[in-house]
């Protein structure tokens, strides 16, 4: 779970999934019916410059599976100049399974615990220096939040990706909060 | 116990925390209750010096005078009057003679009264120093012997005779010095009947009048005024005549109205009163009208300290509020500061004011009563102390009611009296200098404190101008010697001095608000790159533009008052003088405020904005 | 992506070397600075991070002129100016700094506008060229529809926005901001942090002394302060948005 909250040094080459993407097709197709094209817009929309890594087979993959899981069903669309699309729809199972998320309060937690006790563990096998894996840990964390908080200046200002952008600075900022109370616990710990 | 140690602790802390305002305040009430007190004390000062002497002296009711012509029989006339009806006793007719007086290189003139060592039974002057008249030896109506600084064995020579001066005495048969009349002067409000009547000024042959001039009185024995009314060659008779009715003399001078030279000329005991009160009326109007022009300027202190104040208590009484005072402990803190500074103001102030009575109080000259016996009554001290009650009374109960009314948080968060914004000013201001620019925009911030501190300025000036144009029109027609008329400049002097010492304390407080008020914006403007000269010329100017614009508005109503507090019309005092009045006060506050502007410009800017932080 | 090192001195336009500061004497004497050395180079964003109290404000008005050092050098544009008198800071204040700061300071009587104009008034520009260069940054702020409000009508960030273009009023070499995000809420630090950004972009050097990451992580270099000194200094090179998928809590 660390790594939640440091970027790593090797540059991001397989996209990323998204662990709820069943679920937020589900929840934009509850409106109307619609084709993988649309639903694939509108979250490179909500995603801002975060959707660059989103791959781009991602979406087509899931509502395959959806479609066997009898949550949508699809409906072959006729078109005169290309191949025929498909237009999806929300089954009654799938609109409970809607509903469901929604109501779901689960929160991914980047939870301290890990790094904690890898300080502590640092500092009981004399392994390394708990103040140093602090200041290494919180250039980590203040790299991603400069590019976090660079991408977030280059929203326009009510753009829906930027709120998004807002969560991932703020939550960082949160981090280095507790990284500095850290590094405070740590750093006289070392001197005596 | 315990709650009342507690609000005495809390106001004395809150009042140490701000040394400089306490003191100015207490200056400010000092000077407000130190007025009262002289106004009050010096109203009932004047009561009855005349009656008093008329009594002493048996003052004459009429008092009837006639030239002596050759070959005229106007003793006759002057004795027929003794058995007029309503007469019911008289002295005289006492010989007497006009002449040139000439004591301590001070030439004058003077009526010359031959009396008998015997004490006449109406109008026998009371002699107040020396003895009375003896041969070669006279005595010199009080005012007069003033004027010409003499007292009893010095010399004094009469026409071409060296004299002594036996003594000094008062009387009540005429008015002091240099108004002393007899026929045929024209006095008071009488005239002669008309048709007859010569032109007053109008010489005759066969009389000689004497010299022209200011007139004093003094007395001779009878064979000593026979001796220089030859030598003069002018003599003429004066008659003291007590009526039954006192009240009747007015009529009866126009029952007995002179119908030439030759007739006696009466002049009645009211006119001699109008004599004495007018000099004594004079000093009391100055006095008045000074008291009510330095109460103004007093208030305008106490209203500026104290609503300077009232910001900074409304968020200490957030303060008590916030750690569980009530309301009610809060205004006690509040009166118990203000009621010690002014029960004190009001003691230093009833002391100053009874100190400073007598050198206002003199009896008018030429009459009984003795300096220094100012009635200072309970009733002043209640009153005074009652005032400065009053005002710690307000200045609590203002930021009592708004903070028992405002929220705590709100209270606490009242940091500072947002300014007032004057946009033509502002606006004008940007196109003027940076000093002027700064300084346009302080004054602007507070146009109330403005407006307290010109009215301030402009009050001072007005009493000042109206003492000097008084002063110059007494000074217009000084007779020799010290006129009497113009011993009021001392008490315009006086005044004068306690105007501009008030009104200095006055500047003092507004600089010091204004200084203290522009603290964070004197600092960012230096910030933003106004030099520290820039910014303590601004803060002057702040003071100084008002202080000329009320300087200027001082000078025309001081004019005004001066003309509408005397009958005759007003000597506009010379324009350099005017002149020296605007710069003087302009020089003064530029001196008054640079100091606390100096050291607010060179407070270092980075503590003030660090302080300032919220 | 990110290096801890030491810069090369390019042509500093803004430099300070051993400076100190010390308030108070015997017993209670602070040593609110403690040997500081800095270089910021034209063009240059730094940004100052320590905890309150760390003597980052006081560092700020070394920098500007506000206050004097107890030791050390401070040198601007080649001149040094630690030694200068009040009368000679405050003219280059004019015309060679510009500051911002977290209070706004802002004059409660006058209008955005002429609070942006006030300081190009001071440096005895024509009331015209001051309203006019008010007028353009204003508009550069954003905030030309809010020119004649008062102070008391604008938000904390709109404030600032004003503040900020006051301080360009006379194109500063340097402007020095003291947490201008301290007062403000998200969605203003936002704002602010824009218009930062921007004057960074278009080449204004810039000193932001703040203990908000957020503003920090904007400037092109970071320096981290504890008790009066500096503790570390981190180069951010921009560009890449890095694994911002991950941050967001996109999984791989
Ligand atoms: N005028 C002063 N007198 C005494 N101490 C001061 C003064 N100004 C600042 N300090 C102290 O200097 C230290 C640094 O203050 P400052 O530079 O304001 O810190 P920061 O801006 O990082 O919060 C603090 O400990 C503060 O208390
Ligand atoms: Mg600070």
């Amino acid at each position: 779970m660390s790594q939640a909250v440091g970027v790593s040094s090797k540059e991001p080459s397989d996209g990323y999934q998204l662990r709820v993407v069943r679920e937020v097709l589900l929840a934009l197709l509850a409106k109307e019916a619609s084709h993988g094209y649309q639903l694939r817009a509108r979250l490179q929309l909500a995603l801002g410059p975060l959707a660059e890594a989103l791959n781009a087979g991602q979406v087509y993959v899931t509502l395959t599976r959806l479609e066997k899981a009898g949550l949508v069903t699809a409906e072959r669309v006729g078109q005169t100049d290309r191949p025929d699309r498909k237009v999806y729809e929300l089954t009654a199972a799938g609109r409970e399974r809607v509903m469901e998320w929604l109501d779901d309060t689960s929160w991914p937690k980047p939870a301290p615990a890990e790094f904690h006790l890898k300080l502590v563990a640092a500092a009981a096998a004399g392994l390394g220096d708990p103040g140093r894996l602090v200041d290494t840990q919180r250039h980590a964390v203040l790299a991603g939040l400069a590019a976090a908080q660079r991408a977030a200046l280059a929203e326009p200002a009510d753009s829906t990706a930027g709120l998004l952008l807002e969560g991932v600075v703020l939550r960082l900022q949160a981090d280095l909060h507790w990284l500095e109370a850290c590094a405070r616990y740590w750093t006289p710990r070392k001197d005596r | 116990m315990g709650r009342v140690l507690l609000v005495c602790r809390l106001a004395v802390r809150d009042l140490r925390r701000r040394p400089a305002e306490a003191v100015l305040l207490l200056l400010a009430i000092t000077a407000a209750t130190a007025t009262l007190t002289l106004g009050l004390v010096l109203q009932g000062a004047s009561a009855q010096p005349y009656q008093t002497t008329r009594v002493a002296t048996g003052g004459p009711d009429v008092v009837a005078s006639v030239v002596a012509s050759p070959g005229g029989d106007q003793l006759a006339a002057l004795e027929a009057l003794a058995g007029a009806p309503g007469v019911a006793g008289h002295s005289g007719p006492f010989p007497h003679t006009r002449l040139v007086v000439k004591a301590r290189g001070v030439t004058t003139v003077a009526w010359t009264q031959g009396r008998g060592a015997a004490s006449a039974p109406v109008d026998q002057p009371k002699v107040t120093e020396g003895g009375w008249v003896r041969d070669g030896g006279a005595v010199l109506e009080a005012s007069f012997a003033q004027a010409l600084g003499v007292r009893a064995g010095d010399r004094i020579t009469l026409g071409d005779r060296s004299f002594q001066v036996a003594g000094v005495a008062v009387t009540a048969a005429m008015p002091p010095y240099p108004k002393i009349c007899f026929s045929p002067c024209m006095f008071g409000e009488h005239q002669m009947a008309p048709p007859t009547a010569p032109p007053v000024s109008a010489p005759r042959e066969d009389v000689n009048f004497g010299p022209p001039g200011p007139n004093g009185l003094l007395w001779v024995t009878d064979a000593d005024a026979r001796d220089l009314a030859a030598r003069t060659r002018f003599l003429g008779y004066v008659m003291n005549l007590k009526l039954a009715d006192p009240a009747s003399a007015p009529a009866f001078i126009d029952a007995h109205l002179p119908t030439s030279l030759d007739t006696p000329f009466l002049a009645s005991w009211q006119d001699v009163l109008y004599g004495h009160n007018k000099m004594i009326e004079w000093k009391q109007v100055a006095m008045l009208v000074s008291s009510w022009l330095l109460g103004m300027i007093a208030l305008a202190g106490i209203v500026v300290l104290v609503a300077g104040r009232m910001a900074d208590q409304l968020r200490r009484v957030g303060l008590l509020k916030a750690v569980g005072g009530t309301p009610g402990l809060v205004a006690a803190v509040l009166l118990a500061e203000y009621v010690a500074v002014a029960l004190l103001a009001s003691a230093a102030g009833l002391a100053i004011g009874r100190l400073a009575a007598p050198l206002l109080s003199e009896p008018a000259t030429g009459l009984l009563g003795s300096a220094g016996a100012v009635p200072f009554t309970w009733s002043t001290v209640a009153l005074v102390t009652a005032v400065a009650l009053g005002i710690a009374g307000v200045a609590t109960f203002l930021p009592a009611v708004r903070a028992a009314r405002t929220s705590t948080v709100l209270a606490l968060a009242d940091a500072a009296r947002p300014p007032r914004r004057t946009a033509w000013l502002i606006g004008i201001s940007t196109r003027l200098p940076v000093p002027l620019l700064l300084g346009l925009r302080v004054a602007a911030r507070r146009p109330r404190r403005t407006v307290l501190g010109m009215a301030g300025i402009a009050v001072a000036v007005a009493g000042i101008v109206a003492a000097m144009a008084a002063n110059a029109h007494r000074f217009e027609e000084k007779a020799p010697g010290a006129d009497p008329r113009t011993a009021l400049s001392q008490v315009l002097l006086l005044m004068t001095v306690m105007l501009v010492a008030q009104a200095a304390v006055n500047a003092i407080c507004i600089t010091w608000s204004t200084a203290l008020d522009a603290r964070r914006s004197s600092a960012l403007a230096r910030a933003l790159g106004a030099t520290p000269a820039q910014v303590s010329a601004g803060l002057s100017t702040a003071q100084i533009l008002p202080a000329l614009a009320g300087a200027l508005l001082g000078l025309a109503t001081g004019i005004g008052l001066a003309e509408l507090l005397d009958d005759d019309p007003v000597t506009v005092p010379p324009l350099w003088q005017l002149t020296a009045v605007v710069l003087g006060c302009v020089i003064v506050i530029a001196g008054l405020t640079a100091i606390p502007a100096r050291l607010s410009a060179r407070h270092p800017v980075g503590e003030i904005l660090r302080t300032e932080l919220t | 992506m990110d290096t801890v090192e030491s810069l090369p001195i390019v042509s500093p336009i803004l430099r300070a070397s051993g400076l100190r500061m010390r308030y108070g004497q015997g017993s209670g004497i602070v040593h609110a600075l403690d040997g500081v050395d800095l270089d910021v180079a034209t063009g240059e964003t730094v940004a100052v991070m320590g905890a309150s109290g760390s003597g980052k404000s006081t560092l700020l008005h070394l920098l500007g002129g506000l206050e004097r050092p107890s030791a050390g050098e401070v040198w601007l544009a080649g001149r040094r100016i630690d030694g200068l008198g009040e009368t000679a800071l405050a003219r280059l204040r004019r015309t060679a700094i510009g500051f911002v700061f977290q209070a706004f300071h802002l004059m409660d009587e006058l209008t955005a506008a002429e609070n942006v104009e006030l300081p190009a008034l001071l440096a005895g520009q024509s009331p015209r060229a001051a309203r006019r260069r008010a007028a353009e940054l204003l508009e550069r702020v954003g905030l030309s529809h809010r020119a004649e409000h008062l102070p008391s009508a604008l938000s904390g960030g709109e404030r600032q926005r004003v503040a900020i273009a006051r301080a360009l009023s006379n194109e500063p070499l340097v402007v020095l901001a003291d947490e201008p995000t301290g007062n403000l809420d998200s969605a203003a630090t936002l704002d602010v942090l824009r218009l930062l950004d921007s004057l960074r972009t278009a080449g204004q050097t810039l000193v932001i002394v703040t203990h908000d990451a957020r503003v920090a992580a904007t400037a092109d270099r970071l320096i981290s302060m504890r008790d009066g000194g500096f503790v570390e200094e981190t180069r951010l090179t921009h560009g890449s948005t890095g694994r911002l998928g991950e941050l967001a809590g996109l999984e791989g």
